[in-house]
């Protein structure tokens, strides 16, 4: 073959491969720019997951054209663990997670776990209390997405709405018939704190903390389920194992709604309330589509959209978002009590043993 | 042997040292890192350092295992948390081991009389239920002892909780953790607790039993009831000293199995009497992310079954030696 011919064989192919080389470039090229555009967001699994892919996410899908990805977490405490291991191996199977604040906390305390957000890129956060942005060493961390409170609940058909946490002390009602968390954490010395003490300054001492758990171990003889899977304390009330006790509000409003006999009360010292935060993972890649997404999840009518179709409460104000006060009633209340996150955090060890010793009469 | 046999004897007998060795020894390192390497894990995290309000690192500190046998907060307050905690995890697996054993064996001796068709019924059925999972078992307990749908619901119902109100045995019930103001109930308690864990043993104690049990001569049983001895002698000088070596393997076997259960423990035994298997998950998942502690619990868990087992190994030597 002489390079002065061409021959038609030659020629059909050196212009196959160039036009497969466009048709090629085509390919790669186009979707190149719809195909990043996507997120992975990990939320509690079960109800709340499914709330979130059925509601939250198309409507972000809508706004933004990114593609979200849903992973099921089982907590916050479970997913520190597997984020930590999976960080360690070098991927990891979310870019945004759902955290507790003090599993946040600590996740910022163990390090290189969680990127700083790009707060420039996440305007309407300004919509939030500056409480639900939280900021260590490296910048801020987490941008508050829902809240839930951990209520007082009861059986409107075993006895009346009591008026104080105090109530349940009386045996007289409540022997034998409560349930409350086994977790030293979940707030029920928040609530005894804010009952009979000074609130969160009790915590300051381990004097201040004894008293706390001394006042919980008097509740003993009236707790006839220390649960420590939702599912549990759920059961119970809908067989009467248990008449009252410490529930998630939201979970209880569902219940109430399908006809079982619970009510969900704010007595005159509150509830405590508890919040998730969006957190981005260190190895995640796709900081400008999160920051997109917190931004979406903070502007009021998201916040509203989450209260009706999850029953998570607000944390916009309520003036600006369009909830009526009975939809804003029932998701959330007054007075509110903040939980003492960097006490249980800084004495851990304390706490959790002094605790696990009143429930074990040790 | 054939020629093919002899060939390959053949060829083994000329490359000696080279292949075989080197496979059975890949294979034993392969065992070894399967069997050993998560013990050896758990055992070096057990001496690793938490660290307050963060994860933990590794070191070397008895620390872990001080708090298990004094407390954390040793030397200014002793506490036997832990130690109670195991303490009760015997105490379930001693109990429902006992119980399972000697509810199964007369059922399997009664069984081993049957037609080989009955037998076999049976032993495909009990085979089959072992397949049930733990959480399945305690599932069902859960739903046959709550009060609206089990137990309680069937005393109330009867008239028995107004019957036991009458005669003032309610108030006795009361006083044992049975009984609320209003019913009859049986979680948290002790009891469901332990028949749940025999329950869950049960099937096991039956299959453990059964090979032992059919190989039984029934001419010595013969030969003693022709000698005049009643069905109480037959079983105590006959049967039962026959199989006291299966009946306690057996029963050993699943006192270790029960050591480390875990989902009936969290369902049914109230906090104060919970056990190490519990408090190690705790440790290792909860909100402390304390792992060195948890393995720590763990590896005491660990040696005491193994102390178990040797002495009763001992035990069981020296009465064979008499």
């Amino acid at each position: 073959m002489s390079r002065h011919l061409m021959n038609r064989r030659s020629l059909l192919k050196s212009g196959a491969s160039a036009g497969g080389l466009a048709l090629a470039g085509s390919v790669i090229g186009t979707p190149l720019i719809a195909q990043t555009r996507s997120l992975k967001v990990a939320s509690y699994g079960g109800y709340f997951e499914n709330s979130f892919k059925e509601h939250v996410f198309p409507a972000f899908t809508a706004a933004t054209g990114i593609e979200i990805e849903s992973v099921t977490q089982p907590n916050s405490t479970d997913w520190l663990v597997t984020m930590q291991q999976a960080t360690a191996a070098g991927t990891v199977p979310t870019d945004l997670s759902l955290y507790a604040r003090d599993t946040m906390i600590k996740a910022s305390r163990l390090g290189g776990l969680i990127s700083p957000l790009d707060m420039a890129a996440i305007p309407d956060a300004s919509n939030l209390d500056g409480y639900f942005i939280f900021e260590d060493g490296t910048g801020p961390i987490g941008v508050g997405a829902l809240s839930w409170f951990s209520a007082m609940v009861i059986n409107p058909n075993e006895v009346s709405a009591p008026a104080s946490w105090a109530d349940f002390w009386d045996s007289s009602v409540y022997e034998a018939s409560l349930g409350l968390s086994k977790n030293y954490n979940s707030q029920l010395l928040d609530i005894i704190a804010a009952t009979f003490f000074e609130g969160e300054a009790t915590f300051a001492t381990e004097d201040g903390i004894v008293a706390l758990i001394e006042k919980a171990a008097e509740l003993k003889p009236n707790v006839a389920l220390w649960w420590t899977a939702e599912s549990q304390m759920e059961q119970s009330m809908k067989n009467g194992d248990v008449i009252g006790g410490q529930y998630y509000h939201d979970v209880a409003q569902l219940m109430a709604a399908d006809g079982f006999p619970i009510q969900s009360i704010f007595p005159k010292e509150g509830n405590p309330q508890d919040y998730g935060s969006w957190c981005l993972s260190s190895l995640s890649d796709k900081g400008a589509e999160a920051a997109e997404f917190i931004n979406f999840t903070s502007q009021p009518s998201t916040q509203a959209l989450m209260s009706r179709m999850i029953g998570t409460a607000p944390l916009v104000d309520a003036s600006v978002t369009d909830l009526t006060p009975e939809e804003f009633a029932s998701v959330s209340g007054s007075p509110v009590i903040r939980p003492a996150y960097e006490a249980y955090l800084d004495k851990e060890t304390f706490i959790k043993e002094s605790w696990d010793r009143m429930l074990a009469g040790a | 042997m054939t020629a093919v046999d002899s060939t390959r004897t053949g060829l083994d007998a000329a490359a000696p040292n080279l292949r075989r060795p080197w496979g059975t020894w890949a294979l034993g390192a392969l065992i070894l890192f399967l069997a050993v390497t998560p013990f050896i894990l758990v055992i070096v995290i057990s001496f690793g350092q938490k660290i307050e309000g963060a994860g933990w690192e590794w070191d070397f500190t008895f620390a872990n295992y001080q708090r298990f046998f004094v407390g954390a907060l040793w030397p200014d307050e002793v506490t036997f948390l832990h130690l109670q905690r195991l303490y009760y995890a015997l105490y379930y697996a001693v109990i429902a081991s006992v119980l399972a054993v000697a509810t199964a064996f007369p059922f399997t001796y009664l069984l081993t009389r049957q037609s080989r068709r009955a037998q076999s019924c049976w032993l495909v059925f009990i085979l089959a239920s072992l397949s049930l999972s733990e959480v399945f078992i305690v599932m069902g307990w859960d739903v046959l002892l709550s009060n609206r749908s089990g137990l309680p619901m069937l005393f109330e119902v009867s008239g028995a909780t107004d019957w036991l109100k009458r005669t003032g045995w309610f108030e006795v019930l009361r006083e044992w953790g049975l009984a609320n103001p209003r019913n009859v109930k049986f979680k948290t308690s002790e009891f469901a607790t332990i028949l749940t864990m025999s329950y869950l043993v049960w099937p096991y104690a039956v299959i453990l039993l059964y090979p032992a049990l059919s190989r039984l001569d029934p001419s010595l049983t013969e030969a003693a009831r022709t000698m005049g001895a009643g069905p109480a002698k037959v079983m105590t000088s006959v049967i039962l000293p026959s199989v006291k070596l299966p009946l306690i393997g057996s029963m050993l076997l699943l006192f270790v199995f029960l050591l480390g259960s875990y989902v009936t423990i969290v369902v049914f035994a109230e906090p104060a009497k919970q056990t190490t298997a519990v408090a190690v998950y705790e440790s290792v998942r909860g909100a402390t992310l304390d792992a060195p502690f948890g393995a720590a619990q763990a590896v005491v868990l660990l040696v005491t079954a193994a102390l178990f087992l040797v002495l009763a190994q001992w035990l069981t030597k020296r009465s064979e030696a008499r």
